[in-house]
């Protein structure tokens, strides 16, 4: 007994205790739903049998189900869409900032430490905003489009099956951009100057330095930021809950939103928790591309 | 052009392209301070013509606000403890090895920290409800919370633990400590700046928390602001100043840390986030 005490104030204990603790809690707490998730996949779960953990028993019925459903690919498509629109938004719009804050001028750190004040906010607060900006009638964003003579009539962004999606999309692109480009100046501010010296000794243009050294320097931050990009969109919620609902008739209803929605509002948790594997499934599948484009880097 | 006037027109064009970006913000200002019939004027005015400043009066007693954001606090309070409990040990023994097992640590870490809170929800749920944890809703969400936040803050603090200098453990060991008592007595103060600006992100993130609260508390008195938001929004509401009006009181504490602390938590982000 005082051998162990003595180990896990002043031994290997020590380290034990520290990290078996904490990983306890989250394979608790992370590892078993993820395993009781695939379980439930297979099984029958409503309300009556919410209780027990012996459940009438499907097979793949749940997965043949979903995808016999009429709405589950135009969910899947718009999925796709969110993802990819979500992060070539962010990421654009996100390095082009990154690129002019490299330029070095007094209060350039600061003011772009300003943009990631759209990180830390509350997702529903700007899902709030961007639902009010967004409004059909009195909506700023069609007034000053309209102003630009951008367009001619107001878009109801909300409530018009084309744009819903979009909607959902534009207010991810502006809570996303910062801190993509919060990441991409890190990475640029990593490129060794000497390079742009030396190129632009022998002639190089800003173009083309910006095509044979940034670009290729920045191959493995990039890598690394797109797959964040992938992870964060499929984390989205809020905005969905605060904006369109997933409406109107599903057309911006995305998985991960349809997972939450069949589970608790129509009670099936079992089918619920089968879109959920699947999607889990593409979340690490992401995190590992994230990994391997981080280890290359050097670390610590 | 000289040195002087290039630097100002730099500045004034990336206060012009902050100025655009930070506009949604704006607009919830200014729309918390119009009057019900202002707020629908075509052309908007950018500018309240008379500031209503009873709204936010209004919006507290009715909406029950002070409820709402004491639930939030308690929920972001004590999934914070828990985590700097549970992930400050964890984070410094990942930042002191590199071996085999601190690999294989990091990478389960990380798988923690990317499964999205909207899919884990279900198993959670049922799994807690099986339990009897939804008797005690709040207690739910901050287990649920932690287990989701930790990850972030292990990676964080570990980028903290790791610019500590192993030499000064060392020197305390030699002198006698144990190291139990070198960890608390030289390597924790050292980095508790580290720890303290990601304790902060991480209340931040919890004070925000929507999924597990919205699925695991049905009783309004123990809702955290962020249900209460989403139950003021109904399907056709047009109380926009008054939504406004919350999202401004709910808000502007969170902004007014982060204005405070931004160097800090932009470097602290970064270190962090791509290592």
């Amino acid at each position: 007994m005082k051998r162990v005490f003595s180990s896990i104030t002043d031994g290997r204990g020590f380290d034990l205790v520290l990290v078996g603790v904490p990983f306890t809690f989250l394979l608790a707490l992370s590892g078993l739903p993820l395993l009781y998730n695939i379980l439930m996949s297979f099984q029958e779960v409503d309300m009556f049998s919410l209780g027990s953990v012996i459940r009438p028993f499907v097979g793949f019925r749940n997965y043949l189900d979903l995808f016999t459903q009429p709405e589950t690919v135009s969910i899947l498509k718009n999925t796709i869409v969110f993802v990819v629109g979500s992060i070539t938004g962010q990421f654009l719009v996100g390095f082009a900032l990154a690129l002019f804050f490299w330029i070095n001028f007094p209060g350039a750190s600061w003011l772009r430490g300003l943009f990631l004040v759209s990180w830390v906010m509350p997702g529903l607060v700007v899902g709030a905003i961007w639902n009010w900006i967004l409004s059909g009638d009195f909506g700023v964003l069609n007034f000053l489009l309209q102003q630009t003579g951008l367009m001619s009539s107001n878009i109801f962004w909300r409530s018009d099956p084309n744009f819903s999606l979009w909607a959902v999309i534009l207010a991810n692109i502006w809570l996303g951009t910062s801190f993509n480009m919060i990441l991409l100046a890190t990475g640029l501010s990593a490129i060794p100057a000497d390079l742009y010296e030396a190129a632009e000794m022998d002639g190089a243009n800003a173009w083309q330095r910006f095509w044979t050294i940034t670009l290729p320097m920045m191959r493995s931050t990039i890598g690394a930021i797109i797959a964040l990009g992938l992870i964060f969109t499929l984390q989205q919620f809020d905005l969905f809950a605060a904006i369109t609902d997933g409406g109107p008739n599903n057309s911006s209803n995305v998985a991960q939103y349809w997972a939450w929605d069949l589970s608790f509002r129509q009670y099936d948790f079992g089918k619920g928790a089968t879109i959920s594997v699947i999607m889990t499934v593409f979340v690490m599948f992401a995190a590992t591309v994230y990994v391997r484009s981080t280890r290359h880097e050097v670390r610590g | 052009m000289s040195e002087n006037a290039r630097n100002r027109l730099l500045l004034a064009l990336s206060i012009v392209m902050a100025a655009i970006y930070l506009f949604p913000l704006y607009w919830m200002y200014v729309t918390a301070l119009k009057s019900g019939s202002e707020m629908f004027a075509t052309p908007p005015s950018f500018w309240p013509s008379s500031a209503q400043w009873s709204t936010f009066a209004y919006v507290w007693e009715s909406r029950n606000m002070g409820r709402y954001l004491w639930n939030s606090t308690v929920i972001a309070f004590g999934a914070v403890a828990l985590i700097a409990m549970l992930g400050t040990g964890c984070a410094y023994v990942l930042a002191r090895y590199r071996n085999i097992w601190v690999d294989i640590g990091l990478f389960l870490i990380l798988m923690f920290q990317v499964l999205p809170a909207s899919l884990m929800i279900t198993p959670i749920f049922v799994g807690f409800s099986q339990l009897g944890l939804l008797e005690y809703p709040r207690l739910a969400v901050i287990l649920a919370i932690t287990a989701k936040s930790m990850p972030f803050f292990v990676v964080l603090v570990r980028a903290t633990f790791m610019a500590v200098p192993m030499e000064l453990e060392e020197a305390a060991l030699v002198d006698g400590n144990s190291r139990i008592g070198a960890f608390l007595n030289i390597v924790l103060p050292l980095a508790r700046n580290g720890i303290l600006v990601s304790a902060i992100l991480i209340f931040m993130q919890a004070f925000g928390e929507f999924v597990y609260s919205k699925s695991m508390i049905q009783d309004i008195q123990l809702q955290p602001a962020s249900v209460g938001l989403n139950s003021f929004m109904g399907p056709n509401t047009s109380e926009w100043n008054n939504i406004m009006a919350y999202a401004t009181m709910y808000v502007t504490p969170i902004l007014a840390i982060f204005v405070l602390l931004q160097r800090r938590i932009v470097s602290g982000l970064t270190s962090g986030a791509l290592k």
